[in-house]
């Protein structure tokens, strides 16, 4: 197993430096190009949604990331912060395929993250904060 | 992340996007944009070809643009996009609401000619 971990303060300007981080580790597991440009978007979009709610103008804490190469080759990817607490649940589909026109505030975000990998997992405690994991399966 | 903006035939404008956007750069961006509507400057072209990334905040941006310009009697229409970025803008269902060409001198050609 190929385990990396990268703490940034919790700021848009991290943003291309997670990006940086997720490619690196993905390639060095052989993921490819494309693969590898899904998980930069979803993880991109996960931190950029901490960097603004979770965490907010209010003073950013920071992201913790860990990104982890299963045997299989499964990659698997936690992102925590201690911003406010996150519930998805609240969150607005977006109206894909009908009125983009209307698009409501927020939920495109959420919506890469899920279409992009194979398993969106959100977790709050009170002592731990907010941790998000995300799984992308290697094809076979 | 740089833009940068050209006149073409039909007072058409076309805002050159280099770079990736971001949450952190997609701020400058929706600035630039802002400015040419604010100036009175609703045909525009936005030419993404040496974009190599867009994220969600940059794709809101871009529908809230297109609907200020339609809504001053203009339109904003893309051109050049990478197949990863094409593909972003598939997943969404973008591509069956902006008018998307090949070059910008082809987006800017697809505007109807304005009054005289």
């Amino acid at each position: 197993m190929i385990k990396r971990c990268l703490t940034v303060p919790g700021r848009f300007e991290s943003l291309a430096q997670i990006a940086e981080f997720i490619g690196e580790t993905a390639r060095a597991a052989d993921w490819n190009d494309d693969e590898v440009y899904h998980v930069q978007m979803a993880v991109d979009e996960a931190c950029s949604n901490v960097m603004e709610h979770a965490y907010g103008p209010g003073g950013p804490g920071e992201i913790d990331l860990t990104c982890c190469i299963q045997d299989q080759g499964d990659l698997v990817i936690s992102i925590h912060d201690n911003g406010m607490p996150f519930d998805p649940s609240v969150v607005p589909e977006p109206p894909i395929g009908a009125d983009l026109e209307s698009l409501p505030e927020g939920g495109l975000g959420l919506y890469f993250m899920r279409k992009l990998m194979d398993q969106v997992t959100f977790q709050f405690d009170e002592r731990d904060g907010n941790v998000l994991t995300m799984v992308k399966r290697r094809r076979q | 992340m740089r833009v940068a903006q050209t006149p073409l035939a039909g007072n058409v404008i076309c805002v050159k996007v280099e770079g990736r956007l971001d949450a952190a750069t997609v701020p400058a961006f929706e600035q630039a944009l802002q400015r040419l509507l604010l100036e009175g400057q609703a045909r525009l072209v936005v030419d993404l070809g040496e974009v190599n990334y867009i994220s969600s905040s940059g794709l809101r941006v871009l529908l809230t643009a297109r609907r200020q310009s339609r809504s001053r009697g203009g339109d904003l229409f893309l051109c050049s996009l990478r197949p990863r970025v094409k593909e972003i803008f598939q997943m969404v269902g973008f591509l069956s609401v902006f008018g998307v060409y090949a070059a910008s001198e082809d987006a800017a050609a697809a505007f109807p000619q304005p009054a005289v």
